[in-house]
């Protein structure tokens, strides 16, 4: 198995739905953990099966709900699947959020480092990106103020220039390019044209056909949990707005 | 009734049976952590950073607060309920300073993972890196709560002896047992909110049946039958092998018997395993109780 590949293989992740949502130890005890007995499953996944190669793009697209975060996730490893399997190989940059970890008392100096340390590197490692890091997010000596005093904009900055400099294998991006103003949008889609012609495995969620086909060739197509495409852009494209529609013409999918 | 309606159409692909590739499971637990034991360091400087950051008196608070603690403890029990123990200031500080440490560590421990529950969602870690980083600025705290036992020690004229040099080896022990109990806390607040009210309250019926503001010595010879089953629950208590640790070379100057060490350790090393055990059994669904 090579660095940036991902293998999918017949994938769930299923969730316990409560009838009675139970949090406390109190209630649990009170009806005697009634609720795990009665608990449903729901599947956010299910069957899903992607091969991914290293070097490939793939854009996934869905309505809300369909279970692209949950995939996204899945690839990521911060959610485990409850049936099948999900293997990576290599590192991940997951910018499912940009910014995720900053801690907002922490300046940005601080946040870059801690940033790096929840990506797996060292201060060591991290103190030789530093300088690109600040020079990519365009913050200057903002840099050694506190985040929380920051604006959206350059807070999705100083996540998106952290994230682009970790060396990844594989890359997630989850609608982050819809941060930020339209220069560094930009910038941010050139970075990651510069990923793919670099042979960075490469998977977007998206909600705009414009973007998807700029950056992959390659979509899938999940509905209610399922894929229910797979394979070029345009043809993936035609396939959600199939679904969107409502009940489509085939008799598997009237609910 | 949904499920059938989900079948898959034709055209989607269909699951395929292929072998996964050998050597790709995820690492095991311990190996995980251990891959992140920067970002621990890192996040035991930020909890002091920020904990400290807004304060006049900043670092200082560490050293006042259990000073402060023990001022009260030292009038109740001097002036209004006369103890018989000299030196008693420094017998307190002694016994307070690892308690404040356990307590304080589970306390704030047990909500690390509800409390980072954003990076948890987001970013793939192992969850044990939030409650061990408690327990890491725990025990930078109890380090440096150390420095005004020393003073009390010095003014009071309590003797410095050789036995001082037992304590490394009792923060060690101490703050495996604080990791482990930890780590079993924390992952069962994620579950259940209401541990936390519970081990608040627990706690402070624990400070009161575990030789923290008193010593064994102390105890009469009562015959009556709850005083025994006092005493059966003090040979039980951790707290009564952990505490010696500290107040041993401290108070009396002598090393902690072995015994009292070798239960000590037994304990520390199991809460630990068993904490390790749960929490990383139980952390793949963390996710779905957040």
């Amino acid at each position: 198995m090579r660095d940036g590949q991902i293998i999918l293989q017949d994938v769930g992740v299923g969730y316990r739905i409560y009838r009675e949502k139970v949090s406390t130890l109190k209630e649990a005890v009170a009806n005697r953990f009634r609720h795990l007995r009665t608990a449903e499953k729901f599947w956010a996944l299910r069957h899903v099966s992607l091969q991914i190669p290293p070097g490939d793009a793939i854009a996934l697209v869905g309505h809300n709900g369909s279970g692209k975060s949950t995939l996204l996730k899945t690839i990521a490893g911060v959610l485990e699947p409850s049936e099948g399997a999900a293997v990576t190989q290599g590192r991940i940059s997951p910018m499912i959020e940009l910014g995720a970890g900053f801690d907002p008392e922490l300046s940005g100096r601080d946040n870059v480092y801690l940033n790096g340390a929840l990506l797996g590197f060292s201060h060591k490692q991290m103190a030789a990106k530093f300088q690109r890091i600040v020079d990519f997010s365009e913050l200057g000596d903002f840099i050694d103020l506190p985040v929380k005093n920051y604006s959206s904009g350059m807070y999705a900055r100083l996540g998106f220039a952290i994230a682009q400099d970790v060396e990844p294998d594989i890359l997630i991006v989850d609608e982050v390019l819809a941060v930020g103003d339209e220069r560094f949008q930009e910038k941010c889609k050139r970075r990651i044209q510069d990923f793919r012609a670099a042979g960075i495995t490469f998977v977007f969620v998206s909600h705009s056909l414009s973007v998807a086909r700029e950056l992959c060739p390659r979509a899938a197509v999940l509905h209610h949990g399922r894929l229910a495409f797979d394979g070029p852009t345009d043809a993936a494209w035609e396939r959600y707005r199939e679904l969107e529609r409502g009940p489509a013409p085939g008799p598997v999918f009237q609910a | 009734m949904i499920e059938a309606a989900q079948e898959t159409r034709p055209d989607a692909v269909a699951p395929q049976a292929q072998p996964l590739p050998q050597g790709t499971r995820r690492p095991p637990r311990i190996v995980e952590v251990w891959r992140f034991r920067q970002l621990v360091a890192l996040l035991v400087v930020r909890e002091l950073k920020v904990r400290y950051k807004r304060s006049v008196l900043g670092l200082l608070w560490t050293m006042l607060n259990p000073l402060l603690l023990m001022v009260v403890y030292a009038v109740v029990f001097t002036t209004i309920l006369p103890a018989a123990q000299p030196n008693f200031a420094v017998f307190l500080l002694a016994g307070l300073l690892p308690w404040l440490y356990f307590s304080t560590a589970l306390m704030q421990g047990l909500m690390s993972v509800l409390v980072n529950q954003e990076l948890v969602r987001k970013i793939r870690l192992p969850h044990a890196v939030f409650p061990l980083s408690v327990v890491g600025s725990n025990l930078v705290n109890f380090t440096l709560s150390l420095v005004p036992l020393f003073a009390m020690m010095a003014a009071l004229r309590q003797p410095f002896t050789p036995a001082l040099l037992f304590l490394p080896a009792a923060a060690v022990i101490l703050t495996l047992f604080c990791a482990g109990v930890t780590l079993l806390f924390a992952t069962a607040t994620v579950f259940f909110r209401d541990v936390r009210h519970l081990t608040e309250v627990l706690l402070q019926m624990l400070l009161y049946l575990s030789p923290v503001l008193y010593d064994l010595k102390q105890l009469g010879a009562h015959q009556s039958w709850w005083f025994q089953l006092f005493r059966l629950e003090l040979r039980v208590n951790p707290l009564s092998y952990l505490i010696p640790l500290v107040r041993d070379p401290v108070y009396y100057g002598r090393l902690p018997s072995v015994p009292t060490v070798a239960v000590a350790l037994l304990w520390a090393s199991g809460a630990l395993l068993v904490g390790f055990a749960v929490f990383t059994r139980l952390e793949p669904r963390h996710i779905h109780h957040l």
